[in-house]
């Protein structure tokens, strides 16, 4: 089987486990409305501050809440040992990381799509106009979460206290691409909306940097 | 136990005290001759220990990063023992680094802390470094540790610059950092001797410190298979 | 010397850290050594019995 193939087969694998019980799905989405309330409780933002701290809470509550939803990402796969499984499929490792990457971009994109007219609506911010630009940005940013988080996620998985290990390597690691999304998403909500296209090649580059990496180091950490 | 001692008791203390030589004599020029800095005074000195601190952490984390690489391609534990030693020693110089500036910044500007890009990236890449150790930690089995540990520091070294990028570039109506001033413009040739003696110290500390604690990593190899000889010793023999 | 109590807090506060590392893994290692000597005094007991 070629490598795209596996990996679409493995990213078909974790879509069909999840939607058997859509846990993972809706515990991320409420985790996620839960931070964006509770930051409006403690700042009670004008229209104007929420044009200034929107993005950047929006994407903290992006990085919280994917820290959290990656964690199952290779724990699941330690309760059977279907990890073992996997790993003696003829395919090559990084399709199984491929996959799994895919699979979680999927996820968080899926919960973004649902919290963006919410945290609109919330925050009095005008997203629609933007809305283009604005799925750019949060396509490209979701994908660094989601590479680094898998490879962390499995990163974890060796050791103890894994769950929380996972937030603890993740959200230092993810600054770049906090303050690059965040960057870009304060430009589309800036009267009038601009495109800060040099912070949005950054995030690019953070991901093709890290996809590459996990392409070349990744299959190590499936091994056992 | 051959070859531990190296030469026995007395060249260890004449080594540990040629490097304390060293690091002082260094202090000394940096508070003795080294001329006095214009604008900011004696409190300037802080610069030639705080920036020697940081090259050398970042030569340590280069080194561990090039051990890892080879410890994936080749899996020779000594590349492991090295990988590891490095990022503590560099974590340590980091530390000393973080500590000296805003010691020097709070004469100057009256606060600690700024979030200039320097500062930023290399607190990140301190908890970075912790976070290794930490993971470290928390894997038991040696091979495996070694594996995910060189993975993961991999990572962070690709992690740092992207960091040390995402905060120098200017924000968007943020107003902008104070920045700590670009201290190699226009450095006094007297300045950089003095900077130049500081780090080859400093190195000299480094690879000292990197050789103890590689040899501690060693040591501890030796009792794993110790251990597990006495253990297939006992059942062999039972 | 001008603000010398920083200056000088600064640089002790780096030997600090320096001393305290080398010192930690100092005592490791030398736990660790009379670890192996007892552990090869062990086994030359248990070889010899």
């Amino acid at each position: 089987m070629n490598a795209p193939r596996a990996a679409l087969a493995v990213l078909g694998k974790e879509i069909r486990a999840e939607f058997r019980s859509y846990e993972l799905l809706i515990s991320t989405f409420v985790f996620v409305l839960i931070v964006v309330f509770v930051f409006s409780f403690a700042f009670e933002p004008t229209s104007e501050e929420s044009r200034r701290i929107g993005p950047g809470l929006l994407w903290i509550a992006l990085l919280f809440a994917g820290s959290l939803m990656l964690q199952p990402s290779f724990s699941r796969e330690r309760v059977n040992d279907t990890l073992g499984g996997l790993r003696l499929a003829p395919i090559a490792p990084f399709s199984i990381l491929a996959g799994k990457i895919l699979s979680n971009f999927l996820f968080l994109i899926l919960v973004e799509a649902a919290l963006l007219p919410i945290f609109g609506v919330l925050y009095n911010l005008p997203l629609a106009p933007v809305a283009a630009p604005l799925a750019l940005i949060m396509v490209t940013g979701t994908l660094g979460i989601a590479t680094i988080g898998t490879v962390f996620s499995a990163i974890a998985s060796h050791a103890r206290m894994r769950e929380l290990l996972l937030p603890l390597l993740l959200l230092p690691a993810l600054t770049p691409v906090l303050i690059a999304s965040t960057e870009v998403t304060a430009g589309l909500l800036a009267d009038p909306y601009e495109i800060r296209t040099t912070w949005l090649v950054m995030v690019g580059a953070f991901d093709i940097i890290f996809l590459t990496a996990t392409w070349l180091f990744g299959e190590y950490l499936l091994e056992e | 136990m051959t070859g531990k001692t190296d030469g026995g008791a007395f060249m260890q203390a004449v080594r540990s005290f040629a490097v304390c030589a060293l690091v002082c004599g260094a202090a000394y020029a940096a508070f003795f001759i080294a001329p006095t800095e214009k604008t900011m005074g004696d409190i300037q000195r802080i610069f030639y220990f705080h920036v020697a601190s940081f090259m050398n952490a970042f030569v340590a984390f280069t080194i561990a990063f090039i051990a890892n690489i080879f410890y994936l391609m080749r899996r020779s534990p000594k590349a492991d023992w090295l990988g590891v030693s490095g990022v503590e020693v560099a974590v340590a110089f980091t530390s000393a680094g973080l500590l000296m500036g805003p010691l020097w910044a709070k004469p100057i500007w009256g606060h600690y802390w700024t979030w200039d890009p320097r500062l930023t990236s290399t607190f990140i890449l301190w908890v970075l470094g912790l976070c290794y150790m930490l993971l470290r930690s928390l894997i038991e089995d040696p091979e495996r540790r070694a594996v995910v540990s060189a993975v993961f520091s991999i990572f962070v070294f690709l992690d740092v610059p992207l960091v040390y990028l995402a905060n120098r570039l200017p924000r968007g109506q943020h107003p902008k950092p104070v920045i700590l001033g670009d201290t190699n413009s226009g450095l006094a040739p007297e300045m950089g001797r003095v900077l130049l003696y500081c780090f080859i110290a400093l190195f000299v500390l480094m690879i000292a410190l990197l050789r103890e604690r590689y040899s501690l990593e060693q040591l501890r190899h030796e009792v794993a298979e110790i251990r597990a000889e006495t253990e297939s010793g006992y059942s062999a023999s039972n | 010397m001008k603000n010398f109590n920083f200056l000088f807090e600064a640089y002790m506060g780096a030997w600090a850290i320096f001393f305290v590392y080398h010192f930690t893994v100092a005592r490791r290692l030398t736990r660790l050594r009379e670890e192996v000597e007892r552990l090869k005094q062990t086994i030359g007991k248990s070889g010899r019995s």
